[in-house]
């Protein structure tokens, strides 16, 4: 999967999480996800069709998706009960929905996000497609967002 | 004024609502769906200002919405606000061309949002 699709995703988080959100964001090095279900307790998932592929996952602990889902609503939550869940649905929507501005190279239709929760859940990449991960720490804790998205050009 | 807000997300109606409640709108003037389909229905019953609304959304998404919406006489100019995370260049096309009147990025909220809202509010 090239870095071009990559790049987009990372964008779109960056902007809500460091320039929204306000937290002092540090992303780490993108790297294929050797375990595709090696994720965090709470994920929220987002479908990518139309003229390409693919899936895209935001992955937080409990505890992190509660702090986050607080922080976005300016709501203070204490269980991951089903506002935070609902919350942690939107924040994966911005973050696919603002990526498609900068994939140019094909027309996207985004799914309605899912939420999956515990801690032995498993997700339906698409097959065939590796699954790259973007490291996130935050002073709200460490996340992922993971993207598989099947290359459409012969660049 | 009666504001019809619409999205399926519950977080998000009241970031939406909270804007403009802080900022003098009576509660009593927001209404709230949770999909196209809802609205509609309560387009139907009750007179609506102004319209926010979500691009994605189960049963009736807001394309379809902003369309049907658009048939009824009623409708025709009232301002309906897209707020979507939907950042790519056709889809605001697309949103302008099916009729929303203007068009805003999440994430969005306070002044940001409030200044995009400002001009059909009457203030």
């Amino acid at each position: 999967m090239k870095v071009k699709y990559v790049n987009p995703f990372l964008k779109a988080s960056m902007n809500l999480f460091k320039d929204y959100l306000g937290l002092s964001l540090e992303s780490g090095k993108p790297h294929l996800l050797a375990n595709p279900q090696d994720l965090g307790e709470v994920s929220g998932i987002i479908g990518l069709a139309g003229e390409t592929k693919g899936a895209v996952v935001l992955s937080f602990s409990r505890e992190t998706a509660i702090k986050m889902v607080s922080r976005f609503e300016k709501r203070e939550y204490y269980a991951l009960g089903s506002e935070v869940i609902d919350g942690v649905g939107e924040l994966i929507n911005i973050i696919a929905g603002n990526a498609k501005q900068d994939l140019l190279d094909f027309r996207i239709e985004i799914s309605l996000p899912g939420v999956i929760t515990g801690g032995n859940y498993k997700i339906h990449w698409p097959e065939g497609i590796p699954v790259v991960s973007i490291p996130f720490g935050s002073e709200l804790g460490p996340f992922t967002v993971n993207v598989s998205l099947l290359d459409m050009d012969k660049d | 004024m009666k504001i019809l807000i619409i999205d399926d997300s519950g977080v998000m109606r009241r970031i939406h609502k909270n804007v403009l409640i802080e900022r003098g709108i009576a509660e009593d003037d927001l209404i709230e769906a949770e999909d196209g389909q809802v609205a509609l229905a309560l387009a139907t019953k009750f007179p609506i200002d102004l319209f926010l609304l979500d691009w994605n959304m189960p049963r009736l998404n807001g394309l379809e919405f902003v369309k049907a919406v658009r048939a009824l006489v009623q409708y025709q100019r009232t301002p309906i606000i897209m707020i979507t995370s939907e950042a790519a260049r056709y889809s605001v096309l697309e949103a302008i061309q099916a009729g929303v009147t203007n068009y805003v990025v999440k994430p969005v909220q306070g002044e940001a949002l409030y200044a995009k809202l400002g001009p059909y509010l009457g203030k």
